[in-house]
C-alpha cells in the first residue's frame, strides 16, 4: 500500500509538471459553450443564490439557449464533484458553481478536465480553465453606507454581518467610511452572527440594534431579516446580495447587489471566442461588472442620490474606497495617508476602523 | 347475507407473529420498496419525467454505469462507517443521536496529526486513523458515562456533546486551523501523504477497505465475541442482563464509546478521501443516516452494508435527478423520503400479520 502511495505522490508531481506546461496555452473550448451551473442553496433562497438565478435567466434571454442547473449541492466533494461530471458526461463544457466550499472540488474537477472551463462566484482556486470570481463588495456597501449616512437623523448606524473575516469585514469598514462621507459624526455598531444563514440570530441582532437606538441599519448576512426587523421597528435599512425592497419596502433604502450577467455574459463570449485567460488569483470584479446597487428607496432625497450614483460613477472611474488614511479600532494605521491597499490586504482584512463598536471575535 | 352484515361480522385483527423465516422478511421488504419506488415514479411522471428516462437515466445509471457505481461506492462507504456506529449503540438499546459530533471530533483528530505532522510519513494515515477513532470514542465518552452512572438520558446528551462539537469545530476553523492561504473558515489542506489513495479504479479510493474491515471487525465483535452475546443479552433484557450478574453499566458504556469510535472513523474516510481538510459542512446529515441505515439493517453488519449501500444509490440516483432535469431540492428529497418510509413502514408488516375475523352472533 505504501509504495503505491508513492507511485500517487510520484503520479501526482507529473500530474502537476503538465499542468504547469498547459498554463503556457490559452484555453480553447471543443465546440458551441454549453454552460451548466451548480447551486449551493435552493434557488429561491431570497438572497445569494436567487441572485445567482435570476442572473441565470437574463441570461438565458440574452444568449437564447437554456442553460441548466441543480440546487442545492451543499459544499461538499462528494456532492459537487459527481454533479459536475453527470453535466461534463452529457457534454456541457462551462461549468459554473455558487460557493466559497467549492474551491477544493473545483480545483480537482479542472484539472481532471482540462477542455472544460469552470467558473465559481464566491470561490478562492484558480488556474488554466478555472476563475474564481468574487465582487469588491466594499465598494457597493460604501455606496450603500453613503445612503445610510445621509438618511439617519442620530448619526447611530447599525450592521449585522455574518463571519468575521476578510470580505465581510471589508464590506462593515466600507459601510461606515461610506456613512462618513454624508456625516462625519457617523457611528456603526456591528453584530456578527457567526453564521451565513440563521434567520433567528440576524433577528435577535438587529432588535439589540434597535434597542440600541440605532436608525439605520446595514447587512451581510444570507437572508432579509435585518430588513424586515427594520421596517417593524419603523426605521430605515440597507440590503445586500438582492434589492431588499421585495421584503422591506417601506425600509430599503438601498441594496449592495449581485448581478452576474453582467461578469458572465462577456466572460462567456471570450471562452467562445478563444480570448479567455483567467486571472491567476481570482477575478475581484467592480461595481458595474457583477456587483452593483439597487438605488434608491423613496426616503432617500434626490439630492443625496445623484450624490451617491456620482460617487458610483468615480469608483468605476478609478477610485479607491480604502484610501489612506486607515486607522483600525486600536489607533494602529493600517494604511497609509494617500496609500490604498494591496488586494491581497483586503482579501486579508483582519480589523475595524475607528468609529465601529464592535468585536471580531 | 347482505353486504351491509358482512360487513358488520368482519373486522380486521392484528395479530403478533410468532416466527419471521428471512426469507418472508426479505419478501416484505422487497414489496415494501416497489410500492415506495411506484409512488416515486407516478410523482415524476406527474413533473414531466419520462418512464424511460427514469429507467435510462437513474436506475440504470446508478447501478450498472461504471461511473455511477463507482460514485455510489464513495457516498456508501462513510455511509457504512455511520451505520455501523448507529447499529453498535442501538444493540444495547443506548440511542446514540451525537454520531454528528462523534464523527466531527474524528476529523479534528485526523486534522490535529495532519497539522502538527505527528509521526513519520509512512505511517501517517494509520496515526490519522487511530487519531479519530480515539477522539470521536473519547467524545462519546461522557454522555455514557453520565447516562451509566446517573442515568441521564442519552438522546439528549449525545445531542448536546453535538453541538458543543460543531461549535468546537468553528472555533478552530474560524481561530487557530483558519486556512492560512485564502483566510478561508476551513483547515489548510492534507498533504499528498494524507490523503487516502485512490485503488485504480475510478474515483473508488481506499477508504472502501476501512468500510469493509470494519463490517469485518463488527460481525465478529456482535456474532462471534462473548461481548458480543453479552451486549445481545442487555439490548434484549436489561434487567434481567442486571439479574444474572453481567456488567450491564460496562457493556453499555463499552458500546456507546465503540460506536463513537466509528463515528470517528467515518470523519476520518470523509476528511482523507474527499474533502482533504476540516470543514464546517462536513458531517451534515451523516448522524441521521446511520440511525435509518442501522434501522433498516435490523442492528447487523453485513445488512448495514447493504443497506448502506442503496442509501447511497438513492441519494446518487437524487443528485441526477436534480442534475438532469432541475427538479427542485425539495422534490427530490420528498421522492428518497418515500422510499426509506415505505421500508421502514415495512417493519409493521413484518412484525404483525393483518387477518380477515369473522364473527357471528349481534
Amino acid at each position: 500500500m505504501w509504495r503505491k502511495l508513492c507511485c500517487v505522490a510520484a503520479a501526482a508531481l507529473i500530474a502537476a509538471g503538465f499542468a504547469a506546461s498547459a498554463e503556457a496555452e490559452a484555453f480553447k473550448l471543443k465546440g458551441d459553450p454549453k454552460p451548466a451551473w451548480i447551486y449551493f442553496n435552493v434557488k429561491n433562497d431570497g438572497g445569494w443564490t436567487q441572485a445567482i438565478d435570476e442572473a441565470r435567466i437574463r441570461m438565458e434571454k440574452d444568449l437564447g439557449y437554456k442553460i441548466p442547473f441543480v440546487e442545492k449541492v451543499p459544499e461538499v466533494a462528494s456532492e459537487i464533484t459527481p454533479a459536475a461530471e453527470r453535466y461534463i458526461e452529457r457534454g456541457h463544457n462551462i461549468i459554473i458553481g455558487s460557493a466559497f466550499g467549492y474551491s477544493d472540488a473545483f480545483k480537482d474537477l479542472a484539472a481532471r478536465y482540462p477542455e472544460v472551463a469552470f467558473l465559481n462566484p464566491a470561490g478562492t482556486t484558480n488556474g488554466p480553465n478555472l476563475q474564481s470570481i468574487y465582487g469588491r463588495t466594499y465598494e457597493t456597501q460604501y455606496l450603500c453606507g453613503m445612503v445610510a449616512g445621509a438618511i439617519s437623523k442620530s448619526g447611530k448606524l447599525g450592521f449585522v454581518a455574518a463571519n468575521p473575516f476578510g470580505l465581510v469585514n471589508w464590506t462593515v469598514n466600507a459601510y461606515l467610511i461610506g456613512a462618513r462621507k454624508m456625516n462625519p459624526k457617523a457611528e456603526l455598531t456591528v453584530i456578527y452572527t457567526g453564521a451565513w444563514n440563521d434567520p433567528v440570530k440576524e433577528r435577535a441582532a438587529a432588535q439589540a440594534l434597535v434597542e440600541k437606538g440605532v436608525d439605520v441599519i446595514g447587512q451581510h448576512v444570507d437572508t432579509p431579516t435585518p430588513q424586515v426587523v427594520a421596517q417593524e421597528a419603523g426605521i430605515f435599512g440597507t440590503g445586500h446580495h438582492r434589492d431588499m425592497r421585495e421584503f422591506a419596502p417601506k425600509a430599503t433604502a438601498c441594496s449592495s447587489i449581485w448581478v452576474w450577467d453582467q461578469y458572465m455574459l462577456p466572460t462567456l463570449k471570450s471562452i467562445a471566442s478563444g480570448s479567455w485567460e483567467p486571472a491567476p488569483y481570482g477575478a475581484f470584479v467592480h461595481v458595474g461588472g457583477g456587483a452593483d446597487i439597487a438605488c434608491c428607496g423613496d426616503m432617500v432625497p434626490k439630492d443625496v442620490a445623484e450624490k451617491v450614483m456620482a460617487e458610483r460613477d468615480a469608483i468605476i472611474k478609478g477610485k479607491h474606497v480604502f484610501e489612506g488614511p486607515i486607522v483600525d479600532q486600536s489607533g494602529k494605521e493600517r494604511v497609509a495617508a494617500g496609500a490604498t491597499p494591496s488586494d491581497g490586504d483586503l482579501w486579508g482584512m483582519d480589523y475595524l476602523i475607528q468609529g465601529v463598536v464592535g468585536q471580531l471575535n | 347475507m347482505t353486504r351491509r352484515s358482512w360487513l358488520r361480522s368482519t373486522r380486521l385483527a392484528l395479530e403478533v407473529r410468532q416466527r419471521i423465516p428471512p426469507l418472508h422478511r426479505a419478501a416484505f421488504i422487497l414489496g415494501a420498496l416497489i410500492v415506495g419506488l411506484a409512488i416515486c415514479v407516478a410523482i415524476l411522471v406527474g413533473r414531466g419525467v419520462g418512464l424511460a428516462s427514469i429507467y435510462e437515466e437513474f436506475i440504470a445509471f446508478t447501478f450498472f454505469k461504471a461511473s455511477g457505481v463507482s460514485t455510489v461506492i464513495v457516498q456508501s462507504t462513510p455511509l457504512v462507517l455511520a451505520g455501523l456506529s448507529a447499529s453498535l449503540a442501538f444493540r444495547v438499546n443506548y440511542w446514540n443521536i451525537g454520531i454528528e459530533g462523534q464523527l466531527f471530533m474524528g476529523v479534528i483528530g485526523a486534522t490535529l496529526v495532519a497539522i502538527f505532522d505527528v509521526g513519520p510519513e509512512s505511517i501517517r494515515l494509520v496515526l490519522m486513523l487511530v487519531a479519530a477513532i480515539v477522539l470521536g470514542a473519547a467524545w462519546a465518552l461522557p454522555p455514557a458515562l453520565l447516562k451509566v452512572r446517573l442515568n441521564v438520558s442519552e438522546v439528549i446528551s449525545t445531542l448536546l456533546f453535538s453541538y458543543i462539537a460543531f461549535y468546537f469545530v468553528l472555533n478552530q476553523v474560524y481561530g487557530p486551523w483558519q486556512d492560512p492561504k485564502d483566510k478561508f473558515p476551513h483547515s489548510e489542506q492534507y498533504d499528498a501523504i494524507e490523503r487516502l489513495p485512490p485503488i485504480g479504479w475510478e474515483q473508488v479510493h481506499y477508504g472502501i477497505v476501512v468500510a469493509l474491515a470494519a463490517v469485518a471487525v463488527v460481525w465478529w465483535l456482535v456474532e462471534r465475541s462473548r461481548f458480543g452475546i453479552q451486549s445481545r443479552f442487555v439490548g434484549t433484557s436489561p434487567r434481567m442482563a442486571l439479574a444474572i450478574g453481567l456488567p450491564v453499566g460496562a457493556i453499555v458504556a463499552s458500546s456507546a464509546v465503540l460506536s463513537g469510535g466509528m463515528a470517528g472513523a467515518a470523519g476520518f474516510v470523509i476528511a482523507t478521501a474527499t474533502e482533504f481538510r476540516l470543514t464546517p459542512a462536513m458531517a451534515a446529515g451523516y448522524g441521521f443516516s446511520g440511525i435509518v441505515i442501522a434501522f433498516l439493517a435490523g442492528n447487523r453488519p453485513f445488512a448495514t452494508l447493504i443497506v448502506a449501500c442503496l442509501m447511497g444509490g438513492l441519494y446518487v440516483a437524487g443528485e441526477s435527478m436534480k442534475v438532469f432535469y432541475s427538479l427542485p431540492d425539495a422534490l427530490v428529497g420528498l421522492i428518497q423520503a418515500i422510499v426509506v418510509l415505505s421500508v421502514t413502514a415495512s417493519e409493521f408488516f413484518v412484525r404483525y400479520r393483518l387477518r380477515l375475523a369473522h364473527y357471528r352472533g349481534a
